[in-house]
């Protein structure tokens, strides 16, 4: 077994705060993903929808296939669907504190270039993986979930 | 209100404030929350749709709650009514496996249920309460007979890695102690005029006995091992007959104890609108409701239909579909009005000439990651070794959630539990495993809880809902922000074209949602249907 779980052990309490969700708990994390590389990103998030390989999967909708994807060849496209999601894809960019409230989670701007880093340079994708943090930082990030009240 | 200069009353401010020095912040954002806001569902009652004009048709996109509620109301209105459905069954997340089910998720894998006859788990809604009226209404149409459903269980355990050495606390332990040594210390403050005599001094004396009663307190206000307290919390030996019946009370849980365990953030569970008793489940499982619709509405329905476009023009909406089986040659329907219920991440990829505030919204709106695990045991260990009958064990564990079968009790053979129920980062994490990881992973975390599982444990079935081949995820998350934004867009009618569903209402994941925003749709179609009608 490998020790994807052991952050978990570090989880800490934080009261729900939404409203009328279905889901109930009171014990949740919004510890983030800890510090995995970017291999370890893609397996643990991002294979969940677009499938070990990279290969997606199509049922009544689709989920791309990241595997010689042609728009990969922008390095901004990617990181901007990483921070930002995209229709029913959760953003990743938001800050720690505000992913209870879309059941999302939080990656750093260096986590995202990772990712990004190591899905354009792998699945026959082979890009150069230089995107560094700061390049992400200087994108936009999603706007904050409360909203501007 | 009163305004007695020398005893001005607690403020609600303060009120807060104090809460949220004796319980952290948590409880007073919970105790912020229910002084406000709750979302009751605005069912109100029947729908009239009467004067329907002569061979009106409509077109639903999708069987679950929202579409076949449509169907119901505008076939028994008289309009023409055909569903195209993706699956080869109705109810969409209004979804039991049995025994003998097969589900094949995204990207293939494929389980079979080995659940034992009459046993089963709901992967999608489990609950209904008693408010939703919309949902209990349709359930007593179809004639589906509920159960309760118990959302608090007093016997069933709250549980921190990090506390209490790990091992479980019962219920009725934290809640009886939390609530004693809290209403202690409020005591305390009022006999030593601790509220800045913000409380006049005849409703401190009704406080006072209030909090003694409310904490189980004794005659001098301490929350003490008492038969008062064990009254609450349970005894050390219960109470019986005979001669080896007299009772031995039980020793609190220390207040400092409980505090630094986190286990009090678990005491409102049933205090919110949403699961407060009475909650009700159909008898033999969710999905008996969608089963129920889809007999009634019989051929109406085409199932295993894939839209694929969305066309809509002056004097109608024509669909395209596939069969989601075989992806073979387009067939077409055709209505004078669409109502369509697809999930939004499914929706956002097929062609739909929509203008652009409504395409806007059906494309700002991330589906949660949700997983559910039924595990099947074979005895009921719960029951016999543990005495927890139905309810729901709440840990800090990535399981979330332990929810007991709250129907065939004692029934002396096998059960299945809810093993788990999962969101946030921990689904995602369990998304990306494949089906006999995540059940093999929620076993061995379940068996911190339950240590029976691992000889007891027979088989399991795992359904991560971003793995879901007709939603692509468990239900619409709006934030603020986008629902300022785009709420209203995408209720609104754009031309013949409506949507409905959970996403379209502010009962996120609950199938209240979907019938309500269903209702309120139909209304509004309905409503320009005999405008038209009458024009035409």
């Amino acid at each position: 077994m490998r020790a994807q779980f052991a952050w978990w052990t570090a989880i800490t309490f934080v009261g729900m705060g939404a409203l009328a969700y279905a889901d109930d708990s009171s014990f949740t994390s919004t510890a983030g993903v800890g510090p995995l590389n970017g291999q370890q990103i893609y397996e643990h998030i991002c294979q969940g929808c677009h499938m070990p390989g990279a290969q997606g999967a199509a049922g009544a909708g689709f989920y791309p296939k990241l595997a010689g994807d042609k728009k990969l060849i922008s390095w901004e496209y990617v990181a901007l669907t990483v921070l930002n999601g995209k229709n029913g894809m959760p953003p990743f960019g938001l800050p720690a504190d505000q992913v209870l409230q879309l059941r999302t989670a939080h990656l750093s701007d260096q986590q995202v270039a990772d990712v990004v880093n190591y899905v354009r340079s792998h699945f026959d994708n082979k890009y150069p993986a230089t995107v560094t943090a700061k390049q992400v930082a200087a994108l936009p990030h999603p706007e904050s979930a409360a909203g501007p009240f | 209100m009163q305004n007695d200069q020398s005893t001005p009353p607690v403020s609600r401010r303060e009120l807060l404030r104090m809460i949220g020095v004796t319980a952290g912040s948590a409880a007073m954002y919970q105790a912020m929350s229910s002084l406000g806001l709750a979302a009751e569902s605005p069912y109100k009652g029947p729908v009239d749709l009467q004067g329907a004009p002569r061979g009106a048709s409509i077109l639903i996109l999708g069987a679950g709650m929202a579409g076949m509620t449509a169907a119901y109301e505008l076939r028994n209105a008289g309009y023409k009514v055909q569903v195209l459905e993706y699956n080869g069954r109705a109810g969409g997340r209004n979804w039991s496996l049995r025994g003998g089910d097969v589900y094949t998720e995204l990207g293939g894998a494929t389980q079979q249920c080995g659940f034992d006859q009459d046993l089963y788990i709901n992967p999608g809604p489990w609950r209904i309460p008693y408010h939703h009226a919309g949902m209990m209404h349709y359930a007593k149409t179809l004639k589906v007979p509920l159960e309760p459903f118990f959302q608090v269980n007093y016997n069933a355990y709250l549980h921190s890695t990090k506390a209490f050495g790990g091992k479980p606390q019962r219920y009725r332990h934290i809640k009886a102690d939390y609530q004693g040594h809290v209403a202690e210390l409020l005591a305390k403050a009022t006999r030593t005029q601790g509220l800045d005599a913000k409380v006049t001094q005849e409703d401190q004396e009704v406080l006072l006995e209030s909090l003694r009663q409310w904490g189980a307190l004794d005659k001098n206000y301490a929350y003490v091992a008492s038969d008062a307290g064990s009254d609450r919390r349970g005894y050390k030996k219960n109470p019986g007959g005979g001669l080896t019946a007299r009772p031995i009370p039980s020793e609190p849980v220390a207040l400092s104890d409980i505090l630094k365990s986190g286990l009090w953030q678990g005491i409102p569970n049933g205090d919110t609108f949403d699961m407060q008793t009475a909650l009700f489940q159909p008898v033999g499982g969710m999905g008996r409701i969608g089963e129920a619709f889809g007999r009634e509405l019989g051929p109406l329905i085409q199932y295993n239909a894939k839209v694929v476009d969305i066309s809509q023009d002056a004097t109608g909406v024509t669909v395209s579909y596939v069969d989601s089986r075989t992806l073979g040659a387009r067939q077409t329907a055709r209505a004078d009005w669409c109502l369509c219920t697809i999930p939004l991440p499914v929706l956002a990829q097929i062609p739909l000439n929509v203008g652009p505030r409504l395409a806007a919204a059906i494309a700002a709106v991330p589906y949660a990651s949700a997983i559910k695990v039924g595990l099947q045991f074979k005895r009921r260990f719960w029951e016999e070794d543990e005495q927890i009958f139905g309810g729901i064990t709440y840990t800090d564990l990535p399981i979330t959630n332990i929810g007991y079968p709250n129907s065939g009790f004692q029934s002396g053979g096998k059960g299945v539990l809810l093993g788990a129920y999962i969101w946030g980062l921990n689904a995602m994490e369990f998304t990306a495993m494949p089906p006999e990881e995540r059940v093999r992973k929620v076993l061995d975390y379940g068996s911190q809880i339950h240590p029976q599982y691992h000889q007891e444990f027979e088989n399991g079935i795992a359904v991560a809902w971003h793995r879901s081949p007709f939603t692509m995820g468990c239900f619409g998350m709006w934030s603020d922000s986008s629902r300022a934004k785009h709420y209203d867009d995408l209720c609104a009618i754009d031309g013949r074209v409506a949507l409905a569903g959970e996403h379209a209402s502010f009962l996120g994941g609950w199938q209240e949602g979907a019938v309500t925003s269903s209702l309120d749709a139909i209304g509004r179609l309905h409503a320009r249907a005999v405008q038209q009608g009458a024009q035409a």
